[in-house]
């Protein structure tokens, strides 16, 4: 990788970023019953029509030939364990439930690695008050001679559960690399905004990188850019939603600062929110204001507020 | 096959690192696009699309594609991308190529597992009902189909770690792959336990990369090079998601892929390629990659590796170096560099071969390719 | 574009607010069915699948095309999943015209889809934004497309009651589409004094949040007859991009959609976009955009796009009616929309549009795209 000159490795710990994202997910029929069936201990699966074929636990469609056309059954508390691994989750084996014509994974508990065997029976162990969940199985338990059970249909199927809660988060630490190494470390160490001169030689990229974005061809050497700048486009934020930094009404804004050929977003602030229809327009001049705290990133700015009489 | 032939004329890779910690993504990208034109005599205004292969999950960024258009030098061009390994990002070219609409086609693929959780990226690929709540993931899969593996064909954890002893030893040996230093099979025996019977060496190492690969019509790739490199057959399949509904013991849909790709190519069902690349999770994965591909009988994948004229996997393959999303595109690369500099292989005129992609929990879809020159 | 590839069959949920009798795999599965019906196949007859879905943090499941598969009953079939934010659907369209097209396949199944409602949609929208650079000050593709709509008031005149007007017309047109699930007249009062959400764009200029899913199959010439006498033929199809902080980005114009128009224009034989086509469908993520894509589709001059609107000639009964479907107003799936899109410029030189249909359309186009406006692209059909 070339390197424009004074561009150097930065010592920077890595930019830390959490995803923490919640959702409702809708399991569908066949998954909604089993959910709501669970919690009364009885296992719900789906013996498709055409094929015969009977899957637990139960799914819309099936898994082997794609029919939808299937009835609820209910499907016996025993099974055989078909295979086994274990990983820092635990031990999580593959079980036939009796009756059943393909495995399923789940935990196997009371039991070490060695004591398992693939062809052993087992046994379900219930997690005490879980509900709508597959977690109200604890997981299986190795059952010696228990007897084979069978599936049957099921009577009064509750109705399915519409709404599952789920959070997804998700850690990232991301590299700076030198080039937004170096612009966030002078926006922290020396309040300067750094950005590398395009290859035509018109104005300057921010954030900087090595290659130009539109002819693919190395960036030139840095430049650092005004603290004023001028209002490409604007908005007037009303929307409130999660994960949104301050609360509405503000404005963003797209701004060229001086010497630039790209663009920034940040917040205008410090004027009478009601007049800022008038106030802030594109075209509209601008000046960094900056924060008290220095965290080394576009936040060490508080806002840009609007300069009068240019 | 098509109703124009279309070979790979360029590709460049990064070397592939546990961790890129002094570069972004962008910088990755830009630097496989710059260097895959270097001796081609052509530049990006020759190039009519851009193909991408990334992941969201991965990158900590939604239609991260958005954001690297410029690194990929698909300003002002028609672009798409897959969020499936490159090499189906390389036959989406081929096709688009063979289609007469394009004469030149960059195909990228890229990651940086180091910067995320690489068991969240496949544990969130699980359904959320029934198997992501057990701790159902692609490392309990690995683990139950070597468990499978190793039973049905009497072999031992000793020779998975033969296995991946050598892989090391040859990715080393070509220095495309940082390596501090090369596992001997004791070492792979007393690595973590990560998926019994899987130890944490006989899994595929995620490492950060990228790679582009440059395609071209028949009449662009032959003033290009004397020798292109075809992309004769093609052909992909996906598995169920439901684990245990797959075929027990085998890797059903890499067989598939390959008989679709030996049939487009015209070649016969049981094919003599001189050289092979391919993807895997695993240690005992790989052995039934190779005998899915047709390489070896049912149980017999590891003679391949003591062989006299070796030819598989000779960069390595997935085992020392996987970055996801790229792997099987950098498989590509690596072929295309085996049949272009066989002597740097011990390689006698190679003249075929196969080339192997696969994702998914369990390696669920996979994609084949078959070069000539 | 020398291989004839044509649409023969076609598929769409009735979009929702928020479905909660399926899952994801479960909407996915209804479109897929009403395509085959709709193209008189089994899913034995296709030869491959392209699933087009937006960004996966919208609905919690990682590559979903690996879970829906199993709910498709494509097992076994080559399965790749495109996407490309709000322009998923076109992609996924033009990777499988592709793959007849380059002789891997004969017909493909596209199904697009999104389920919305099952994730907190501005987050995961904002995370389109580098983590480094402006992903603290985003407000989804809201902020974006409303500030750079402000800068096109001031030059082009596109004024808050020219997108009113939009808003008016499609909203009227989707109270005729069985699909559509916002069924409310508006007028352009209401419009104008409905609550700012991120000014100029306000609750009435924004599209529903929905659930659902599409569905095509596109064949070979040599196969079509076996679902359909009157395919929708392909005439021309592509999307392009522009880097995101490109100096020369003015956002007046989008230049992917520019040139994805002069390209596939001349590809497809269109030397007067406004006169030859019959009937137009565009994705409009927000009302501004429609007058935008009118500029850039060359279907008027720049800065005409208000004086187009206000001519009626856009209208069901004016010479270039656009979105007789109602665009995005009466549903906005996002990974499905421009699928969406595509389905009904289709079903319209078909002759067999679910609402209101263009009488004696035989050639219309359709829009699509998404990221920060950066990647467009369109889709040329004819009977």
């Amino acid at each position: 990788m070339l390197s424009i000159p004074d561009t150097y490795p930065i010592d920077l710990a890595p930019f830390k970023s959490d995803l923490k994202m919640p959702y409702t997910l809708t399991p569908g029929r066949a998954a909604g019953v089993f959910l709501a069936e669970i919690g009364r201990r009885r296992i719900v699966g789906s013996r498709f029509r055409k094929s015969g074929t009977v899957v637990v636990p139960a799914q819309d469609f099936c898994p082997l030939s794609g029919d939808a056309d299937f009835e609820f059954v209910q499907a016996p508390e025993t099974g055989v364990l078909h295979g086994f691994t274990e990983t820092d989750a635990g031990l999580i084996g593959l079980i036939r439930i009796d009756g059943s014509d393909i495995d399923f994974p789940h935990r196997m508990l009371d039991a070490a690695y060695g004591d398992l065997a693939v062809g052993m029976r087992v046994r379900v162990a219930w997690a005490e008050g879980v509900e709508q969940s597959i977690l109200a199985i604890a997981g299986f338990r190795p059952a010696a001679n228990a007897p084979v059970g069978r599936v049957v249909p099921l009577t009064d199927p509750a109705k399915p559960v519409e709404v599952v809660p789920y959070q997804l988060t998700l850690h990232y630490e991301h590299a700076f690399g030198p080039y937004y190494g170096r612009l966030f470390d002078e926006i922290k160490t020396n309040r300067r905004i750094m950005g590398v001169r395009s290859p035509g030689g018109e104005g300057a990229m921010i954030p900087p990188r090595e290659i130009c974005d539109i002819t693919h061809k190395p960036t030139g050497t840095w430049v650092e850019l005004g603290q004023t700048g001028t209002v490409r486009a604007m908005s007037i934020i009303y929307l409130e939603f999660i994960g949104q930094k301050q609360p509405p009404p503000y404005i963003y804004a797209e701004i060229m600062l001086d010497g630039a050929s790209t663009r920034l977003i940040h917040n205008i602030a410090g004027l009478d929110m009601s007049k800022a229809k008038e106030l802030v327009k594109p075209g509209t001049r601008v000046r960094a204001v900056w924060r008290e705290t220095r965290t080394g990133s576009l936040d060490d700015i508080s806002h840009f507020e609007v300069i009068e009489g240019e | 096959m098509t109703q124009n032939r279309v070979a790979a004329i360029s590709s460049a890779t990064t070397e592939l690192r546990v961790a890129w910690d002094g570069a972004q993504h962008i910088d990755l990208i830009s630097a496989v696009v710059s260097d895959v034109f270097k001796g081609t005599g052509l530049d990006l205004d020759d190039v009519d699309f851009v193909l991408d292969s990334g992941s969201d999950v991965l990158d900590g960024r939604s239609i991260s594609n958005c954001g690297f258009l410029g690194a990929l030098g698909a300003h002002h061009k028609e672009e798409s991308r897959i969020e499936e390994d490159g090499l189906w990002a390389a036959l989406y070219g081929v096709a688009k190529i063979a289609s007469g609409s394009a004469d030149v086609g960059l195909i990228v693929a890229y990651s940086k597992p180091s910067e995320s959780d690489v068991n969240l990226y496949y544990a969130s690929q699980c359904e959320p009902f029934y198997q992501r709540p057990v701790g159902f993931d692609h490392r309990a899969a690995s683990g139950l189909q070597a468990q499978r593996y190793l039973t049905s064909h009497g072999l031992k954890e000793l020779d998975l770690a033969r296995i991946v002893a050598r892989r090391w030893t040859d990715a080393a040996r070509h220095q495309r792959v940082q390596i501090k230093s090369v596992p001997g099979p004791a070492d792979v025996l007393a690595s973590k336990n990560v998926a019994s019977p899987l130890k944490s060496l006989m899994m595929s190492r995620p490492v950060d990369g990228a790679v582009a690969v440059l395609l071209a019509s028949d009449h662009i790739a032959r003033r290009v090079s004397r020798t292109p490199v075809w992309i004769t057959g093609l052909g992909s399949s996906m598995d169920r998601h439901s684990f245990s509904a797959r075929k027990a013991g085998a890797l059903e849909a890499c067989e598939v892929a390959a008989q679709r790709a030996y049939r487009n190519a015209g070649w016969d069902s049981l094919p003599k390629p001189s050289l092979a690349e391919v993807s895997a999770s695993s240690a005992a994965s790989e052995l039934m990659v190779l005998e899915s591909l047709g390489l070896a009988g049912s149980g017999r994948a590891l003679d391949l590796l003591d062989e006299d004229n070796r030819s598989i996997n000779l960069s390595g393959g997935a085992l020392p170096a996987d970055p996801i999303m790229a792997t099987g595109l950098v498989r590509l690369s690596e072929a295309m560099r085996q049949l272009s500099y066989p002597d740097e292989y011990g390689l006698k005129a190679p003249s075929s071969a196969i080339v192997h992609a696969s994702g998914g929990v369990g390696m669920q879809t996979h994609c084949v390719a078959t070069l000539e020159v | 574009m020398t291989t004839h590839v044509g649409i023969v069959g076609v598929g769409q949920t009735h979009h929702a607010r928020r479905r909660t009798d399926v899952s994801q795999a479960g909407l996915v599965r209804e479109a897929v069915d009403r395509a085959l019906n709709d193209a008189k196949l089994t899913i034995d007859d296709i030869d491959s699948i392209v699933v087009a879905t937006g960004p996966v943090l919208f609905a919690a499941v990682n590559q979903p095309e690996k879970w829906v598969v199993d709910a498709i009953g494509g097992s076994l079939k080559p399965v790749v999943r495109v996407t490309s934010g709000g322009g998923t659907g076109l992609v996924g369209a033009l990777a499988a015209y592709y793959q007849i097209a380059g002789g891997l396949a004969d017909r493909v199944l596209v199904v697009g889809y999104d389920k919305l409602s099952e994730g907190a949609l501005q987050y995961s929208i904002s995370t389109l934004y580098d983590p480094f650079w402006g992903r603290e000050f985003a407000v989804g593709i809201m902020g974006f497309s409303a500030a750079y709509w402000r800068a096109r008031m001031d030059l082009l005149g596109h004024t808050e009651e020219a997108a009113a007007m939009v808003a008016v017309k499609n909203r009227r047109n989707a109270m005729a589409n069985p699909y559509a699930h916002v069924k409310k007249e508006v007028t352009v009062e209401e419009v104008l004094k409905s609550k700012p959400l991120a000014w100029p764009i306000k609750v009435l200029d924004v599209p529903p949040i929905s659930d659902g899913a599409a569905a095509i199959v596109l064949s070979s010439e040599r196969m079509a007859a076996k679902s359909t006498d009157r395919p929708a033929w392909i005439r021309g199809m592509g999307y392009f991009c522009e880097a995101d902080n490109a100096p020369s980005r003015s956002m007046l114009l989008s230049e992917p959609l520019a040139i994805a128009a002069r390209r596939i224009y001349r590809a497809a034989g269109i030397t007067n976009p406004r006169r030859q086509f019959d009937v137009v469908e565009v994705q409009e993520p927000y009302t501004c955009f429609e007058l935008s894509y009118y500029e850039s589709l060359g279907l008027c001059a720049p800065g005409q796009a208000a004086a187009l609107i206000s001519s009626g000639a856009t209208q069901l009964d004016g010479d270039i009616p656009v979105n007789p479907s109602g665009g995005c107003a009466g549903a906005n799936p996002i990974g499905a929309a421009g699928l969406v899109r595509v389905i009904e410029a289709a079903a319209q030189v078909m002759g067999k549009a679910a609402g209101n249909q263009i009488r004696g359309a035989k050639l219309a186009l359709a829009q699509s795209g998404g990221g920060w406006a950066n990647l467009r692209g369109i889709a040329v059909l004819s009977a």
